[in-house]
């Protein structure tokens, strides 16, 4: 009887040995005479348990993991039983993903991404069906129901999004999503391009349905070679199966950054689609009005457009039914930096701080104290301890002087230097700048520097009262968030742990 | 008398016509849709900080100093990039503002040298009014962080420093470069702190670069980063005067910038309605030809051309000139004698000259270089619409849908238009080029047009036929305009004509070359692509069918109802500053001012009455007739001001021989230009910086020309003619230059309401302008044809005589190129020849090989006019068979080869088809090296002992 | 002035108005040299007419003889 495995192809898992794994798996079939069938799936988003194999069993799927090439032999001899040190049981049972209400993020890990038939026989294309019968106009009033914000960061309306360009008049729409998952600690986008392509596929044809568009553009970042192999492919099947193309009329290109994080600002993105330097646009006008080629376009980020299928399979109802205040649904929190378990998270909003990062997270992998936590990616706030009751909310975490962005959640142990983070977002800042809005092309730089004489403890008094001012001028005069964002973390590590930016040093530490 | 200043609005003017109140600082302002708070803002008076925006340039809401606060918005949006909306209350200044501008400010001079006292543009540097206008006290951050200061220069550009340690980032050079030039040469490297202005590639600097010097950049820098070289060695200026470049026809208005008597620099003006404000690298920045120590400054004169020149007085010379004119009337008869009146001169200056020779010789033997370019444009519209001259104005261009251009190089030939052209191109209209030539046109950065109907050169009146008979025999006539404003029959005549298979695109691609599904796929993309508007040059009228082609061009218009509305018609680009003016100050031989015939008696008595003279009601010679009369020997005196007809006119032999024959040739020019060498009285002529007069560009626009300096050689040129014209007992009165005006306005209908008070105070007219349009007449034939009906003419191809064969299997053309003018008298004196120091000849790779000629060979060209020899071009740009090159280059002689085959209707000569042959050479012909001897000899000044 | 020179200008003046239509070829073509050739041009090709009008095309050789008929009446 054939053996049915599956074995993450994800990047993550990869990147800690999974085809290893997977070729010692074949090889260990081959020897022992055991028929397989590998199945290359997306991960669960367990990463502590990478890589992760699973079994097809008459009771569902057991996994084993962490799984190492050296683990095979004695996984086949003990037959993928339950006394295998590795089993883990029906990963469904496991706290971590038993906890998370799973809608976005319902196949991945799953199923075969780049096989039709699985992903429509786990649900796939419902959503696009049901569009298909509704209409343009209530599919945009289904998502505006169901109270999806962008997930991007910014969290705007999302159905109020679509409606302003299906109200628009041109001759050509354009559909964006924007996948320049640059946040460090983000991993999500990348799950879905690898573990569930034809989702993001249905959603953005599911857009230009609502919106009247026919083209759409998925901006992969450079750094994700696997995720740009895997949706070029899925979008060649997709267009093979009719799912796009032909009569449809809609079609999606893959197209590649070059590297730069601001271009995950979204003016900057279609400055970079149009083939520019990626530089951002003043608004107005809205890419809504006039975005890519000054066409109205929706650009969205890939989380949006990926839980839009279920939104329209499910009912805006179901969806709006979980969550808190105005985030309603659910939001895939990724677990980054110092932390016990690492992984991807979807839960509705609502979920303290603390619980995510003590309870979901299990503390810090180094096992010392919780110091801080950054939220929302290199430009978002860091929190203390004090702060670990906020709950996953946007307005919750705007109220703080925070954001929850693309939700990436890094984790900092007692070790770190807060004033060393400080001078980093001003790094970060002078690094990714595009350079045209004063404020970042020159603060950034001026921020690192004066950020260098706190460290030195040179007149830190006066110094830190340049560094407001800076994060005043940064606020409030920057284009973009970039530069508009980078007083976060700069202004709530000095406001939560002034501790650290009035303590004599050697001069040496700055470097 | 200071320096004018104009206000910089910010942002771009918008054009929509709903209107929007708001309140900005308290002020109820009402602005159309569109605008920029930031310029609604400069409406109610109120000037909010800037440094990336300015008016010439689309919002870019980079610098973030203009932000400002709107009730019930959050955040503080930019001014610039903001749009203004019903009801909006808008603050300029609040303690959060001021705040932030001043943490810009601080982070812009932390970055910024301190050596304001030393800089340029001390006291004109938006940098540091800004600096004082929010307040900037101290700089917090020190100055011993990163910086870009002490950055090499790049100082490659003969006219301009680009000096980074002074930039600021703000990308209006970038935009400059992009939105007003369109070159796209310029952009910013690298990102973040690292980012900066660069021209072309990385080991590029502005020399090398695909920069076309047109000063857009210069103008916009808001620093003295982008600096004149001129401001750099002089100073800033303290006075300006509003005046019109002297070189192309778009006549683009300047601010000339002066200290004293000394010009710093020419500034485009924003309220020239030619230009809008921008320019080219001629009228930017080449007329230090003025100050060239080869220009004359003093009367000069001699018995016989092999003599050197002898500087005399005024009086001495002038009187030279009446008594030989005299003695050679006497001698040979009245008709013996004539004049060609300037282009490069004012409109009064031309009218004086007609009337020297009608009123003053007695007879009509005045010509000017129109002849040699665009007279056919002026038969050719005369007889289809009633006008000789263009229906638009410049402006039309931005309500243009389809664009049709025929034998013009605006890039190079008539830059600031063609950024016009450009910017409506990248806006969305279509273009369809007529051209052996890939023009830059064709495809340059963010334009490419829709069809290149690259024809074989001779082939416009056959290529417009085609055109014309798709849009008969597929219906896309436009019926209504031709029954409303057309003559029926003529119509209908025509409609057969051009149906003739004969004409159809399948039967003319034999003869031009093009495709024939090209042919139609550009006919009906001007058919039916809303509105339409030809643009032709020197490619239509240089042609033994040039008046023919133009008439096929009228009737094309005519016949889609492309006429008589912003954004279409037909429109001449008229070669030189007052081409367009000189012929419509009379100087044709045939007729008066406005186009109306000698022999037209009512006409020709209001003049006589008020010149209380008779004139000759015969027509007179044109310049190649005046040649072969000198020839045959009854042509014997000419007075040329302010033309090179030896080097601008064909064949170049017989030109020689002409002059060579006559007894007195008087030049008159600010240079010992190539005729000068042939003649016998040399009158120091004075530039367009030195005398009041008006130019008329190829908008019928009348611009006013303004004295910035004295006349270097002591009188301006309207004061010569008169001094000619006193000594020969003709006297006239003139005081100033707007009395010649009022004379010229008395005399003639469409210049009855001209006047410089109605200069002064609208800025320029466009002719007509009389009772019936007061304030002049931008489009023409609104509502019907001047002539009444419109009047379709039968346009049957005649191929040229000149044909290719076995000796001359080569089809020559000629052009300009972007830097040089014309015969180059003016722009070869100046750096502009860092661009272009020599004469090429374009020749299609294989063309070239099967002659064994590589790229920079010299080689020699042949035709069955004459042989010259320059350097070959090896380039695609030219299709095999079409080699090309301009005549800016006296050494070149280009016009050696061209021949003496002219149009049929005016005499224009066929410049652009010469059947030549090319070979390889070792260096300049044997006619070359003897005419530079004999122009080297002729050239002597006798020391002054002579006088 | 150069008679072949002449002719040849007068036969292209002549290729134009003799497939105008509606008007009288030989008309146009006199009334075209009377308005833009100078006196001693018109004198010329009617000279050239008269030693028998070598190379003239049909339509202009009648041209240029209506012309001279002109020309003696005024």
């Amino acid at each position: 009887m054939t053996m049915r495995l599956f074995v993450p192809r994800d990047a993550a898992a990869r990147a800690v040995g999974a085809d290893r794994v997977a070729a010692a798996l074949a090889a260990e079939g081959e020897r022992t005479g055991q028929v397989l069938e590998i199945v290359r799936t997306g991960s669960r988003g367990l990463f502590w348990l990478e890589p992760m194999v699973e079994i097809e069993t008459p009771s569902g799927r057991i996994g084993f993991g962490p799984v190492t090439p050296a683990d095979v032999p004695s996984l086949f001899a003990a037959g993928f039983g339950a006394s295998h040190p590795l089993h883990l049981g029906r990963p469904e049972e496991l706290p971590f993903l038993k906890r998370q209400t799973r809608i976005t993020f319902a196949r991945c890990g799953i199923v075969d991404p780049l096989s039709l038939a699985d992903y429509c026989a786990h649900g796939g294309g419902r959503g696009l069906e049901r569009a298909w019968s509704l209409g343009p106009a209530k599919i945009i009033d289904e998502v505006t129901k169901s109270g999806l914000r962008g997930r991007g960061g910014a969290g705007f309306p999302t159905g109020i999004k679509w409606k302003t360009v299906a109200d628009a008049a041109a001759d050509r729409k354009y559909i964006v999503c924007n996948t320049d998952e640059g946040d460090s600690g983000t991993y999500a986008d990348r799950m879905i391009l690898e573990g569930d392509p034809f989702l993001l596929i249905e959603g953005m044809a599911i857009a230009g349905l609502a919106v009247g568009a026919t083209k759409g553009y998925v901006y992969i970042r450079s750094e994700y070679p696997d995720a740009v192999r895997v949706m070029e492919q899925a979008v060649a099947l997709a267009r093979g199966d009719g799912m796009i193309g032909g009569e449809l009329r809609f079609d999606i290109e893959v197209r590649v950054g070059a590297g730069a994080y601001v271009c995950g600002e979204e003016t900057s993105l279609l400055e970079s689609l149009e083939g520019k330097r990626g530089q951002v646009r003043a608004k107005p006008p809205l890419p809504a009005h006039k975005g890519l080629f000054g066409r109205p376009t929706v650009i969205n980020n890939l989380i949006s457009l990926a839980t839009v299928p279920a939104i329209l399979a499910d009912g805006a109802e179901h969806y709006a039914t979980l969550g808190m205040g105005r985030s309603r649904g659910t939001m895939p929190i990724q677990l980054a930096g110092n932390v016990k378990y690492a992984g991807l998270f979807e839960a509705a909003f609502g979920l303290s701080l603390g619980e995510i990062v003590e309870d979901i997270g299990g503390g810090t992998r180094t096992g010392r104290p919780i110091r801080a936590v950054q939220v929302g990616g290199p430009l978002g706030a860091y929190f203390p301890r004090a702060l670990f009751n906020t709950p996953f909310d946007y307005e919750a975490f705007a109220a703080r002087d925070g954001l929850i962005g693309h939700g990436g959640v890094v984790v900092f142990d007692d070790t770190v230097d807060m004033a060393r983070q400080a001078r980093f977002a001003f790094e970060f800042c002078a690094i990714e700048s595009c350079g045209k809005c004063t404020p970042c092309r020159l603060g950034s730089r001026r921020g690192v520097e004066t950020m260098d004489k706190v460290i030195r403890g040179e007149r830190v008094e006066a110094n830190l009262a340049l560094i407001e001012d800076l994060c005043q001028t940064l606020k409030f005069g920057s284009l973009c968030a970039l530069g508009g964002f980078t007083p976060y973390p700069v202004a709530s590590a000095i406001k939560h742990f002034p501790e650290d930016f009035n303590r004599p040093r050697l001069a040496a530490a700055a470097d | 008398m200071s320096l004018i200043s104009e206000t910089d609005y910010g942002t771009p003017l918008s054009r929509a016509e709903e209107q929007v109140t708001l309140t900005i600082d308290g002020q109820t302002v009402t602005v159309p849709a569109g605008t920029s708070i930031m310029r609604a803002a400069v409406d109610a008076g109120i000037s909010v900080p800037k440094l990336c925006a300015t008016d010439s340039l689309e919002a870019f809401g980079s610098c973030r100093l203009c932000l400002v606060e709107i009730a019930g918005r959050s955040g503080t949006p930019a001014s610039c990039t903001t749009p203004v909306a019903p009801g909006l209350v808008v603050s300029t200044q609040t303690e959060r503002l001021k705040q932030i501008r001043r943490g810009v400010m601080e982070l812009y001079i932390s970055d910024h040298p301190l050596d304001c006292l030393t800089c340029a543009a001390n006291g004109d540097c938006e940098l540091q009014d800004m600096a004082g206008a929010v307040g900037l006290r101290e700089v917090r951050y020190g100055y011993d962080g990163a910086n870009h200061l002490g950055q090499e220069k790049d100082e490659s550009n003969p006219y301009f420093t680009f000096d980074p340690s002074k930039c600021i980032v703000c990308s209006r050079c970038v935009r400059a470069c992009e939105e007003v030039q369109g070159t796209f040469a310029l952009t910013i490297q690298g990102r973040g702190f690292g980012s900066k202005v660069s021209a072309g590639a990385l080991a590029d600097n502005f020399l090398s670069s695909e920069c076309v010097s047109c000063g857009a950049c210069v103008q916009a820098c808001p620093t003295a980063t982008l600096s004149e070289k001129s401001v750099i060695e002089i100073g800033t200026p303290e006075h300006s005067v509003v005046t019109t470049c002297a070189y192309c026809g778009v006549g683009c208005s300047f601010k000339a910038e002066m200290r004293g008597e000394e010009v710093v620099r020419m500034v485009p003006y924003k309220e020239g309605k030619a230009n809008r404000g921008h320019s080219c690298v001629k009228g930017r920045f080449a007329w230090g030809y003025a100050n060239h120590r080869e220009r004359i400054l003093k009367p000069m004169m001699r018995e016989s051309i092999d003599q050197p020149w002898r500087e005399v007085s005024w009086e001495v010379a002038i009187d030279r000139v009446a008594s030989e004119f005299k003695r050679l009337q006497e001698k040979y008869g009245r008709l013996s004698i004539g004049g060609i009146t300037s282009s490069r001169c004012t409109n009064e200056e031309t009218y004086l000259v007609q009337k020297l020779v009608r009123g003053g010789f007695g007879n009509n033997n005045v010509d000017t270089c129109a002849r040699v370019c665009h007279s056919p444009t002026g038969y050719g519209l005369s007889q289809t619409y009633g006008t000789s001259a263009g229906t638009q104005d410049f402006d039309s261009i931005e309500h243009t849908d389809v664009v049709l251009v025929i034998g013009a190089n605006p890039t190079d030939a008539h830059p600031v238009f063609g950024s016009r052209l450009k910017k409506r191109l990248r806006q969305g209209a279509h273009l369809i080029v007529v051209d052996p030539r890939r023009t830059d046109l064709v495809r340059s950065p963010h334009i490419e047009a829709d069809y290149h109907l690259a024809l074989r050169p001779g082939t416009n009146a056959a290529i417009l036929n085609a055109l014309a008979h798709v849009i008969v025999t597929e219906g896309l006539i436009n019926e209504a305009f031709v029954r409303d404003f057309c003559d029926r029959d003529a119509f209908e005549y025509w409609m057969q004509f051009v149906a003739d298979p004969k004409n159809s695109p399948e039967a003319v691609s034999l003869v031009s070359g093009v495709p024939a599904e090209a042919i139609r796929g550009a006919a009906r993309l001007y058919a039916t692509g809303g509105n339409a508007a030809i643009y032709y040059g020197l490619g239509v009228t240089e042609h033994s069918q040039g008046t023919t082609s133009v008439m096929a061009i009228a009737n094309l218009a005519m016949v889609t109802g492309n006429i008589g509305r912003p954004g279409v018609g037909v429109n001449p680009l008229r070669g030189q500053n007052n081409v367009q003016g000189s012929c419509d100050m009379g100087s044709f031989p045939h007729e008066l001012t406005g186009y109306r015939h000698i022999s037209d008696d009512a006409t020709r008595h209001a003049f006589e009455a008020l010149w209380n003279r008779p004139l000759d009601r015969e027509p007179g010679l044109r310049i190649p007739n005046m040649f072969d009369a000198a020839i045959e020997g009854s042509f014997k005196g000419l007075y040329v001001q302010g033309e090179d007809i030896l080097q601008s006119d064909p064949n170049t032999k017989h030109v020689v021989a002409a002059l060579s024959a006559m007894e007195c040739v008087v030049v008159q020019d600010l240079f010992l230009n190539e005729t000068a060498n042939y003649a016998h009285v040399f009158l120091p002529g004075s530039s367009f910086l030195e005398k009041d007069g008006t130019f008329t560009n190829a908008e019928r626009r009348i611009n006013r020309v303004r004295k910035v300096m004295t006349p270097r050689n002591g009188m301006a040129d309207w004061e010569i003619t008169l001094a000619i014209a006193k000594a020969m007992g003709f006297e006239m009165h003139y005081d100033h230059p707007a009395e010649i005006m009022d004379e010229i306005a008395r005399l003639t209908p469409s210049f009855a309401g001209v006047s410089y008070d109605l200069l002064d105070r609208l800025g320029s007219v466009q002719w007509p302008c009389n009772g019936a349009a007061p304030e002049g007449t931008p489009v023409m034939h609104i509502g019907g044809f001047v002539r009444g009906k419109g009047n379709f003419m039968i346009t049957e191809y005649v191929p040229t005589d000149e044909r290719t064969g076995p000796r001359f299997p080569l089809l020559l053309t000629t052009g300009r190129i972007l830097s040089q003018y014309n015969v180059g008298a003016q722009t070869r004196r100046t750096d502009n020849v860092i661009w272009h120091e020599e004469d090429v000849l374009e020749i299609h790779p294989h063309d070239a090989e099967q002659r064994g000629v590589r790229d920079g060979d010299w080689i020699r060209l042949d035709s069955r006019a004459g042989s010259t020899t320059l350097k070959a071009c090896i380039t695609e740009r030219v299709a095999p068979g079409v080699v090309y090159t301009t005549f800016h280059h006296p050494q070149t002689q280009a016009n050696v080869v061209t021949t003496d085959y002219s149009d049929w209707a005016t005499n224009c000569p066929e410049y652009k088809v010469t059947a030549v042959q090319v070979s390889p050479s070792n260096g300049p012909s044997e006619w070359q090296r003897e005419y530079e001897r004999q122009a080297d000899h002729s050239r002597r000044i006798a020391k002054a002992a002579a006088e | 002035m150069s008679g072949d020179k002449l002719v040849m200008m007068a036969n292209q003046i002549g290729k134009f108005f003799v497939p105008q239509r509606g008007i009288d070829p030989v008309a146009a073509i006199a009334d075209h040299l009377r308005k833009f050739w100078d006196p001693r041009m018109r004198a010329a090709i009617v000279a050239h007419l008269e030693q028998g009008g070598a190379d003239l095309d049909d339509p202009v050789r009648q041209a240029v003889r209506r012309l001279k008929e002109a020309e003696a009446r005024s």
